[in-house]
């Protein structure tokens, strides 16, 4: 009796996590005219390997992501070379779409618990908004296949329309209103004001969205994520050797996936997304519930996308993601502080590295670096990264060592 | 100059956009289990079996969720806006998505019964699914 619940016990709870998250970076956000994507990836590695206290020597593993803004067929091969990592253990390029700045994450820890390499540079970025016009990168992206090319974008639509579909939706079926979309949007700029990193850095109020341009309705441009030039990284490695890293370390306590559809326009639920299985895997993997949460740093490409994430990673209930942005409950000061930095709304949204900025600031939060939009005491973090058009997920929970 | 999506077909869709030439909606549907399904997969999404044939669709359903768009996502589209892209629940079951003609962007709302019209967007352009509001009975 006592070892059938000792077992299950041990098969509901994580092993303890080998790999520690040591040293967080990025380059200069917004616009970076006169770097290209590697310098850009360059410097984000530099700054996270001295925040770590490493050197390029010790790293054995890479881990990166496609990017736009150049041709490479094979950017993990690119960017070994470009950054002069010689003699890599381990590489990969991931491609979960935005969920990839989480998943690189877990997947870093898995390549050290597997015994293949000790530390992973996990680094992406480029310079989407120099590369391009704002109207070509737009246009790019929505021929960048999110629309099912012979399906679907032979109508016409934005990826915000393939959100905006969504919302829509939510809005009929639970009643929550442009208000409460713009209540996000207000909420990221007022974090991205106490960001000297931020693209995106003067207030704005609900008014200011629902006055800005409409794009495909219900979302407006403010409801909508920047175009950036950025790049992120992040060094983990393992967890003995994270002992005399220059700063507090971060481990994972729990991480899941989740996934529903790969194009929105035959996804029937709409409203719902694989962030509750994600969520629930990681939860569970914790130990953790919601309320123990001190700071959720939410994949924000869209206002709506951080509204259905509350309600699917349990935060509130299905529905009630609309009233539970209000009031301030997302502030810095409220009951669940959202995305500190400003996401992709303020801080800087410059394709797949987008989600790793979610990450930093995780870290940044735990270890009580981040100033005046400090949240006290924050010791347990989550942060979900959201793919496609709410289709794939992933969660990750952390602390501080 | 709008190029056919037609052009992208593969085994797989090739029926689709042959259907659609004829002016004809058809969606995929299992032989195995009896249940529609949409996009076209090589296994049924519902019984797994790779039993999959083309039917002729009613044409009728319901507007699942809209978005009236403001900004053409390309000089393509530049003409049309505001336009109208819907999600279509189809009274076979399957969701897709298509575009809304035949009615004032402002006059759409969520529930709307509307029915299929195999026609083409512009004069130049190829011919696709479209919906507009189902006629008076």
């Amino acid at each position: 009796m006592n070892s059938a619940s000792i077992a299950l016990n041990d098969c509901s709870s994580a092993r303890p996590s080998h790999a520690r998250i040591v040293g967080v970076g990025e380059s200069a956000l917004g616009k970076v005219p006169d770097l290209s994507p590697l310098q850009l990836q360059q410097v984000a590695a530099q700054a996270a390997l001295d925040d770590a206290g490493l050197d390029w020597s010790d790293i054995d593993g890479l881990l990166t992501t496609p990017i736009r803004a150049a041709q490479w067929a094979m950017p993990c091969g690119v960017v070994a070379e470009g950054l002069g990592i010689r003699s890599p253990r381990y590489l990969a390029t991931l491609d979960v779409a935005g969920a990839s700045g989480t998943a690189m994450i877990h997947q870093a820890a898995m390549a050290i618990e597997a015994g293949q390499c000790d530390t992973v540079l996990c680094v992406a970025g480029q310079n989407l908004l120099t590369y391009s016009a704002r109207a070509d990168a737009v246009r790019q992206m929505a021929e960048g296949g999110w629309a099912h090319p012979q399906f679907e974008a032979p109508f016409g639509p934005l990826i915000a329309s393939l959100y905006a579909l969504v919302a829509q939706r939510h809005m009929h079926e639970y009643g929550t209103t442009a208000e409460q979309l713009a209540e996000v949007a207000v909420t990221m700029r007022a974090h991205a004001a106490l960001n000297p990193l931020a693209q995106k850095r003067t207030p704005i109020t609900v008014s200011d969205v629902l006055g800005s341009r409409m794009i495909t309705s219900p979302l407006h441009v403010l409801d909508c994520a920047l175009v950036s030039d950025g790049a992120a990284a992040i060094v983990v490695t393992r967890a003995d050797r994270a002992r005399d890293t220059r700063n507090r370390s971060v481990r994972l306590l729990g991480q899941g996936y989740g996934f529903s559809h790969a194009y929105i326009g035959h996804y029937e639920s709409l409203t719902r997304t694989g962030a509750v299985d994600s969520g629930r895997t990681a939860f569970s993997m914790a130990g953790l519930r919601p309320s123990e949460i001190d700071i959720a740093q939410l994949y924000d490409c869209f206002t709506i996308t951080v509204i259905v994430e509350l309600e699917d990673l349990g935060f509130c209930g299905k529905g009630e993601g609309g009233a539970f942005v209000q009031g301030g409950r997302i502030g810095l000061a409220g009951k669940l502080p959202v995305t500190t930095h400003g996401g992709l709304l303020s801080a800087c949204h410059p394709g797949l590295a987008g989600g790793m900025f979610h990450v930093i600031e995780a870290v940044r939060q735990l270890r009580g670096q981040c100033g005046g939009r400090q949240v006290p005491d924050a010791q347990i973090a989550l942060v979900h990264g959201n793919g496609g058009v709410i289709g794939i997920h992933c969660t990750l929970i952390m602390a501080a060592e | 100059m709008i190029l056919s999506p037609s052009l992208l077909a593969d085994a797989q869709t090739a029926p689709w956009w042959s259907h659609i030439e004829r002016g004809v909606f058809t969606l995929p549907r299992c032989e195995a289990c009896g249940l529609w399904h949409f996009h076209p997969q090589p296994r049924c999404p519902h019984c797994g079996r790779a039993e999959i044939a083309w039917r002729p669709a009613s044409g009728w359903g319901q507007v699942h969720s809209f978005t009236i768009v403001h900004r053409a996502p390309s000089p393509a589209f530049s003409a049309d806006v505001p336009y109208v892209i819907a999600i279509v629940a189809t009274d076979e079951g399957p969701h897709l998505m298509s575009r809304l003609v035949g009615v004032a962007p402002g006059a759409v709302s969520i529930g709307l019964p509307v029915q299929a019209r195999v026609d083409r967007l512009s004069q130049e352009g190829p011919m696709l699914v479209l919906f507009e509001p189902r006629a008076a009975e």
